[in-house]
């Protein structure tokens, strides 16, 4: 799962955003998920198709933050939204 | 709006396919079942009636089941499948009640047991008009969202009909099936038969708090709450629940909502009601 670089939202999965953050709904499992504003803003990069690489160079250079802590913080991230079902790899 | 018919009894014969959705009652107990078929969707309401509802809801068939009361059918279809329908003709519907205050109307969402249909009974005791007992409808315009009356009466289970109606409300006829009356406006329970901007919204809690608590509620908390407490006919609808999930997180983004939850005492009913006319008059329903 580690090695996934390129993701695709899964069809069941329906996205809305509200205030700054973004609310999941699984179709599937009737679940809601919510997203803080980091956690929104890579869910736009995956929607706006970009890969791991890509969305950790959008944040580096939006955030003060090391790009160390970006990697690590957005696998874990994309890792999660997988193992949920609400990502896939593409 | 739909056209309605009741056709003679029929047995609820078992229909070889699984329903694509389901409600249940808090205690576990089906309630409704939703299959497909081929003219749209039957409902059923297990040993009460099915209903056959066209693919594009605007005519339904009741088939009663064996021995029901004359008045199940129409008592089902108001508090059910009318909803039901309205959704699926694109209206906006929810699990709440509404009473007019000045300036408009607040509206109370709540699951089934919550006590949404006692706190508007409280206000009609008070003197304000019951807007909605269930099926809010709310509706977009120049003046934010309207409250759309719906139907003139109001359902409460035995303690809530002593604590707060008065005697003279005329009530239907019981029905075996449930415990809950239908009272019918009238002097005794006013109706305010016109739309009313929606001024304020409370979700109703579990009644585990120890006083009278407001918070308010964050953007996502209001759109994961108006999303659960929906009247949707076809979840399976990907497009209908895209749209719609698109539609509540407007709702979401333009109204502020709150949580209220208080001890559920009859005895502390006026107070309740004064609290939350002072938290109306006093927050602003604008985000």
């Amino acid at each position: 799962m580690n090695d996934i670089k390129t993701f695709l939202i899964s069809p069941h999965v329906l996205a809305q955003e509200v205030g700054e953050e973004i609310v999941l709904l699984d179709l599937n499992s009737d679940t809601y998920f919510g997203l803080d504003a980091t956690g929104s803003r890579i869910w736009r990069l995956v929607k706006e198709g970009k890969d791991l690489d890509e969305i950790c160079e959008a944040l580096f250079n939006e955030y003060d933050a090391s790009r160390e802590d970006l990697e690590r913080d957005t696998a874990l991230l994309t890792q999660e939204l997988i193992a949920c079902g609400l990502l896939r790899q593409a | 709006m739909a056209e309605f018919e009741v056709l003679a009894t029929r047995l609820q014969a078992p229909l070889h396919r699984s329903p694509f959705y389901e409600w249940t009652f808090p205690d576990g107990t089906l309630g409704t079942a939703f299959y497909r078929i081929e003219t749209g969707y039957l409902l059923r309401f297990p040993d009460l009636a099915d209903f056959e509802v066209a693919a594009d809801g605007l005519s339904v068939i009741c088939f009663p089941a064996p021995h029901v009361q004359d008045a199940t059918p129409e008592h089902l279809y108001l508090n059910q499948v009318l909803p039901l329908i309205l959704s699926k003709i694109g209206k906006f519907v929810f699990h709440a009640s509404a009473v007019e205050v000045a300036n408009g109307a607040v509206a109370f969402v709540a699951q089934s047991g919550r006590g949404k249909s006692t706190m508007a009974a409280n206000f009609v005791a008070n003197g304000y008009r019951l807007l909605t007992d269930d099926g809010l409808v709310l509706e977009p315009s120049d003046q934010g969202y309207l409250v759309i009356p719906s139907h003139p009466s109001i359902r409460l289970w035995e303690d809530s009909q002593k604590m707060v109606l008065a005697r003279n409300t005329e009530a239907a006829p019981p029905l075996h099936f449930t415990s809950k009356t239908r009272f019918l406006a009238g002097p005794g329970l006013p109706y305010c038969d016109q739309p009313r901007p929606l001024r304020a919204v409370y979700f109703l809690g579990d009644g585990s708090a120890q006083d009278i608590i407001f918070r308010r509620l964050s953007p996502a908390e209001t759109l994961v709450g108006w999303t659960k407490n929906s009247f949707l006919l076809d979840v399976e609808d990907r497009a209908m629940m895209s749209a719609h999930f698109d539609r509540v997180g407007a709702l979401a983004n333009t109204l502020a909502c709150y949580h209220l939850d208080y001890p559920r005492r009859f005895d502390d009913l006026n107070r309740l009601l004064r609290a939350i006319l002072d938290h109306v008059a006093t927050e602003s329903l604008r985000i």
